[in-house]
């Protein structure tokens, strides 16, 4: 299950990806996969994939396992919690982008995705 | 009779390189291209014809940025040094620009004091800058050398996977054509590189420790990813190169987001890990392989890859380690797994990385952390902030610089000065530990 705020990553990824599509922030994004992680669902992709720093890119997306195990998964959740803490020491900046620099960043967000899920589809 | 013993033996030295330095003082553009009396003569309508044959790319245009100059480079892709293979197996570069073929031996001739710069505006936001003089100058290995600059235009409508896949292509076949020049050249300097077998190794140094370089690609996707003999670093497993495969281009930078996290493929041809252990090779200790592994987003394969990694380190009967890692976040989870997995299995790991420490140095430096993760060198804080000058020329884009990693809106002052952090600069801290910056 792939948790995003990154309309390409609804828009193209295979039918058969359960995606949890919202419109909100970065740090939305890290919060709620933090929230599944507490209630036993298993990170399945790094948070901070990808060099783009999270004060440049505006979105994110983060698979997780389709299912709670029912218990806590102390990895994922000390990952999360790290990327969470790693995104607020980074100093804020205003929205710069345009719309086809945003697009940009879709792009390469969209690339950590379908890479991560060449991974599972052996 | 077949005698295993001395047959062994007989086949334990397995590779010896020679490289050969041509030295280049300085590039000017002429009607033909030749290295004399060490000066590069570039003829750009042949270099142009030759970028131009990918038609993804509209047009190219080259410039020369000499050090102590004051221009600006920007936005930088990727640096490269020229080289040609004179004898010995493959080309340089193998499966991508030279065959598919083993590198690694033989003789090769380099370039040595200039480098092929590619820059692109391939997205909206972009990475690096290289000034050639000026505060700036000093983060940034590349401001010594004298650079042939490509800026490559694409054609309309280009997606931005194949506008990387062209402007890399570009680069790499400008240093192919300006390494051959040097062909029939004498070498104004030779080095030599040689590496033993498992059983030579084994007995030739009995009394100093096994060392390893273990050497992270990045290797996440879209302008995130490195290959290796031409193949995508996402799906290798790690394995063992000889050192001296990667002084002949066996890996190659397809990394261009952040110009901090990344190895240019300069870097790649002269890691000076691999140079620093060559140095101490069979004088304090005795430099075995190098290791290469990669940084996947997916958390399966980052357990695979450690575990494969260590696995290597425990069958070479290693005493130590020396770990790069190579981009920011994810690879930080990489880096403490293989030093965890590296650790357990008796090795000693040292690990080189950069820091995000925030601007004022005083937060977290890595995503991830371990105990056991007691031995580091750093390359410096990337969030730390300078201000560069303006400079009389700038090739490539200035507009981009609001764009640049560790800029932000007000970082282009109206002066033409720029306030940004140092990550906005190719090569500032380099996490393999090339230049100069560091940190106690």
């Amino acid at each position: 299950m792939i948790i995003t705020n990154n309309p390409l990553v609804k828009a193209n990824l295979p039918e058969e990806t359960k995606i949890v599509y919202m419109k909100c922030s970065y740090k939305d994004i890290l919060i709620k996969v933090r929230d599944l992680c507490y209630a036993g669902f298993l990170l399945k992709t790094h948070p901070l994939s990808g060099s783009v720093k999270p004060n440049e890119t505006p979105y994110k997306s983060i698979m997780v396992s389709d299912a709670s195990t029912g218990k806590t998964d102390f990895d994922s959740c000390e990952l999360i919690s790290n990327a969470i803490s790693t995104y607020e020491k980074f100093a804020k900046l205003p929205d710069k982008w345009p719309k086809e620099v945003l697009l940009d960043f879709q792009v390469v967000d969209l690339s950590l995705m379908q890479n991560a899920l060449k991974s599972i589809d052996l | 009779m077949y005698n295993i013993a001395e047959r062994q033996m007989e086949r334990s030295v397995i590779l010896k390189l020679e490289l050969g330095y041509i030295d280049i003082k300085d590039i000017k553009f002429a009607d033909k291209s030749e290295i004399k009396d060490g000066i590069l003569y570039v003829n750009t309508e042949e270099l142009k014809k030759l970028v131009l044959e990918d038609e993804d790319i509209k047009s190219v245009a080259f410039d020369i940025a000499k050090p102590g100059e004051s221009v600006r480079i920007t936005p930088v892709k990727d640096v490269i040094e020229p080289r040609v293979k004179i004898s010995g197996r493959g080309g340089v570069f193998p499966g991508v620009i030279g065959p598919v073929d083993t590198v690694g031996d033989g003789v090769t001739y380099a370039l040595r004091g200039m480098a092929v710069v590619t820059a692109g505006k391939i997205v909206g936001f972009q990475e690096g800058l290289i000034d050639m003089s000026g505060p700036g100058a000093a983060y940034t290995p590349f401001s010594k050398l004298n650079n042939l600059v490509l800026v490559c235009d694409p054609i309309d409508g280009i997606k931005q996977h194949e506008y990387e896949h062209a402007v890399r292509f570009a680069g790499l076949k400008a240093a192919v054509y300006l390494g051959e020049l040097a062909r029939n050249l004498k070498a104004d300097e030779t080095k030599v590189f040689e590496t033993c077998g498992i059983v030579e190794g084994l007995t030739k140094y009995p009394g100093l420790p096994r060392v390893a370089y273990v050497q992270m690609l990045q290797s996440q996707g879209l302008m995130h990813d490195t290959y290796v003999y031409g193949v995508d670093a996402k799906k290798i497993v790690p394995t063992i190169l000889h050192p001296t495969e990667s002084m002949d281009g066996a890996i190659l930078s397809g990394n261009c987001v952040s110009a901090c996290d990344k190895n240019p493929t300069y870097v790649h041809e002269n890691n000076s890990v691999v140079a620093d252990l060559f140095a101490e090779h069979g004088k304090t200790l005795n430099f075995v392989c190098q290791i290469i592994t990669n940084e996947n987003v997916y958390l399966a394969d980052k357990r695979r890859s450690s575990d494969w990694t260590a696995k290597l380190c425990k069958m070479l009967n290693l005493d130590g380690v020396i770990l790069s890692q190579e981009g920011f976040g994810n690879p930080d989870t990489d880096l403490i797994m293989n030093c965890k997995k590296i650790e357990a299995e008796g090795v000693k790991v040292v690990m080189i990385t950069d820091e995000y420490a925030g601007q004022d140095g005083k937060s977290q430096s890595l995503a991830d952390a371990d105990a056991v993760a007691d031995a580091c060198v750093t390359a410096g804080n990337a969030n730390q902030v300078i201000v560069l000058p303006k400079m009389d020329k700038v090739i490539g884009v200035v507009e981009q610089v609001p764009k640049l990693a560790g800029s932000n809106e007000h970082s282009l002052r109206p002066d033409g000065t720029i306030e940004a952090e140092i990550q906005i600069i190719t090569g500032a801290t380099n996490e393999t530990g090339f230049g100069t910056l560091s940190a106690r």
